[in-house]
């Protein structure tokens, strides 16, 4: 589809090839070539220096000695370089030595313009819940007053919890309100960035582009850690950026304070705005998601399906939506109605990883290293509090997610009788409702052991 | 498919026939891994994925898992191939045949229509070939690009670093293969050879089923050596044959036997 060039020689010398080697090397080194025929020359495109560096040691002769039985009379070179038809390739003119002399690549070196926003995460379609609310009423507020409400807005949480989505619904808010120069970027686009413009001595105009935005959005600055150069960059870039009173957003797998290798100057001045967590969401908001997901992609999706897939993926929403995904794709082959059968049919085999990978003795592991207690405490007859209570929590996770019987489980904790795992599931349950810390320690554990 | 096969064998015979005596070379049609081969069974879900995304009628992350031999490989392997013959640029990169792998060898493969990356668990516990993986994952999804991953486990059951990276990997379906019964690897091995153009019945895959291998890989890999000795020998595939050549096969391999 990307070939705009098709050239009847490379296909030629590729049908040959293929009569010649094994298929993976043809789809790791050869297919993965295009070809341009250009004059006298075959300039053969590779996806990066590393196919480009490994078809020039081991298969350039091969290629040029098939050219030049298939040209016949016509004698051509072969030259290989880094690029892609799909891109216009910046002609270097230097392409007299056949291999792997040619260094033009594609036009990327250069700072990328365009606001990379995905305009596909918008607020309208960002599900609330308890979980993500102080964050969302905080992304509204920036989203209405730039570089006034607060600055920078910190967003920090779990992996696969929607900073991104919130960030870039900002993002298109603001372009929504007039505000032309909006810019999202990862922290490791930002890195490359500077790095392109260092190597290629275009470090002021990295700067102006940067530091004349009405609003920079930058993911997953931990990726920052241990990149000094960029740092120090980046740092000034945000001072000049909160100076002008433009509108900064970050966001971070961490409280800024906790990001190992970002130096001090940096944590401190994140702290000036607001920093706002994203949590996991509860199961109500799990549905939530569920439905609006499927609604987007015009699939009806019952209630009861939502809650099953809802109960059984935990850990994150990006999870959620690979599961509800396989549901889909499945209705979409078979042709069925999703019903709760379907569904369980359709997650069988994920769910039964989950389930395989919960062990007790993972339960009891985990669980011990929570507590901070050894597993031989948890298995011994020891009843003080301070080791029956992690031995209940256990049994209560081993009853949830595993499908061992009591007597197996009690068998698994030291022996004992399975009324005893009985007794404790009872009591954890009651704990949960009446004492938050109890309940806080069984989900932290559940979402460990499930995500 | 085959016209192109078969092109290149049709040179490679003009090549060998002027001088060499080994004739049967050229005549023999290159193993491959497609759609057309792939035995589905219980596997039918998988297939159906891998060729929506290998079509671009998908897009983002599908993930295969399951032991050695249940075809995650040659489902890479067959998305690569029918995606390039649809004119999409495509690569197939085993992973764990490049230990110590740098992020350069990850570099820019995002543009690509699609990519196959095979074994992804070996880059599991490597700091930075992780990060590169996750930089490359991440930006194949924010284009909205096609990515087929294989791993013997899902991607919660490895080691990951980067809690992102697993997340990431199971942003889309993640399908587990499950192996052939004997019945359907007897009829992989038929319709493998068959492609090749060698007449194996199923009585035969049976026999080599028993007496050589269950392993497919291995199997497949038989075949490539069964042919050659049928075609020098000028003899069909049969069980009195299998025999002599499986016979000769472990007095060079194994002597001692």
């Amino acid at each position: 589809m990307n070939q705009t060039t098709e050239s009847t020689l490379w296909q030629q010398c590729l049908h040959y090839l293929e009569g010649q080697m094994p298929e993976q090397q043809l789809n790791t080194w050869i297919r993965p070539l295009q070809a341009v025929e250009d004059g006298e020359c075959l300039r053969l495109l590779a996806p990066n220096r590393f196919v480009q560096d490994w078809v020039g040691q081991n298969f350039i002769e091969t290629i040029e000695n098939v050219v030049s039985e298939l040209g016949g009379e016509q004698t051509r070179r072969v030259s290989l370089e880094v690029g892609s038809t799909a891109i216009p390739v910046i002609s270097g003119g230097d392409t007299a030595t056949t291999g792997t002399g040619s260094q033009s690549r594609g036009p990327e070196h250069t700072v990328v313009r365009g606001n990379r926003l995905n305009r596909g995460f918008t607020f309208e379609n960002f599900v609330e819940g308890k979980s993500n609310q102080l964050a969302t009423a905080a992304a509204r507020q920036v989203a209405e007053n730039p570089g006034e409400a607060y600055n920078p807005l910190f967003i920090y949480g779990g992996v696969g919890l929607g900073k991104t989505h919130l960030m870039h619904s900002v993002g298109n808010q603001l372009l929504r309100n007039g505000k032309s120069r909006v810019v999202y970027q990862h922290s490791e686009g930002f890195v490359g960035d500077m790095v392109k413009a260092l190597q290629h001595n275009t470090i002021n105009e990295f700067k102006r582009f940067y530091r004349t935005v009405d609003a920079l959005l930058i993911d997953d600055i931990q990726f920052f850690a241990g990149k000094e150069r960029s740092q120090e960059e980046f740092f000034h870039t945000f001072n000049a950026l909160l100076e002008g009173q433009k509108q900064v957003i970050l966001t971070c797998d961490r409280f800024p304070r906790e990001v190992d290798g970002l130096e001090e100057r940096l944590k401190s001045r994140f702290g000036w705005g607001l920093t706002v967590a994203i949590e996991p969401p509860e199961l109500e908001t799990r549905v939530a998601i569920l439905k609006k997901k499927a609604d987007q992609a015009g699939t009806a999706l019952p209630d009861e399906v939502a809650f099953f897939i809802a109960k059984r993926i935990r850990s994150n929403v990006r999870e959620l939506e690979g599961a509800l995904r396989r549901v889909m794709a499945n209705a979409h082959f078979t042709g069925q109605e999703i019903s709760l059968d379907f569904a369980r049919e359709a997650l069988r085999d994920l769910l039964a990883m989950q389930e395989k990978l919960v062990t007790i003795e993972n339960i009891q592991k985990t669980t011990a290293e929570y507590f901070k207690i050894r597993v031989g405490e948890l298995l011994s007859s020891r009843r003080s509090r301070s080791v029956a209570r992690p031995r209940q929590i256990a049994m209560a996770l081993a009853k949830e997610l595993t499908t061992h019987s009591l007597p197996e489980i009690g068998d698994a904790f030291g022996g004992r009788d399975h009324t005893t795992v009985l007794h404790a599931c009872r009591k954890i349950r009651e704990l949960r409702e009446s004492q938050p810390r109890v309940e806080e320690d069984y989900l932290n554990l559940l979402r460990t052991l499930t995500g | 498919m085959h016209s192109s096969t078969k092109a290149g064998a049709s040179m490679v015979s003009e090549q060998e026939l002027s001088g060499t005596p080994q004739l049967a070379l050229g005549l023999k049609l290159p193993d491959y891994s497609a759609f057309e081969n792939f035995v589905a069974d219980t596997n039918a879900q998988a297939l159906a994925a891998v060729r929506q995304l290998s079509e671009g009628r998908l897009s983002g992350v599908v993930y295969l898992c399951g032991p050695a031999g249940s075809g995650k490989s040659h489902l890479l392997q067959a998305a690569c191939r029918h995606a390039h013959e649809q004119g999409r640029r495509t690569l197939y990169l085993p992973l764990t045949s490049f230990q110590p792998l740098g992020a350069d060898a990850l570099e820019g493969l995002d543009r690509l229509d699609l990519l196959a990356l095979d074994g992804i668990d070996g880059m599991a516990g490597v700091g930075e070939a992780e990060t590169a993986l996750f930089h490359l994952v991440r930006r194949v999804l924010d284009r909205q690009g096609c990515l087929l991953v294989a791993a013997a486990q899902p991607p919660s059951g490895i080691h990951w670093q980067l809690p992102d990276l697993a997340s990431r990997l199971a942003s889309g379906p993640v399908i587990r293969l499950q192996l052939l019964d004997d019945e359907g690897r007897a009829r992989a091995l038929c319709l493998r050879a068959r492609h090749r153009g060698m007449t194996l019945g199923e009585e035969a895959a049976r026999y080599l089923l028993r007496r050589y291998s269950r392993n497919p890989v291995a199997l497949f890999s038989l075949l490539d050596e069964l042919d050659t000795a049928s075609l020098a020998a000028k003899r069909r595939l049969t069980i009195p044959f299998l025999r002599e050549a499986l016979h000769a096969w472990q007095q060079r391999h194994h002597p001692g036997d």
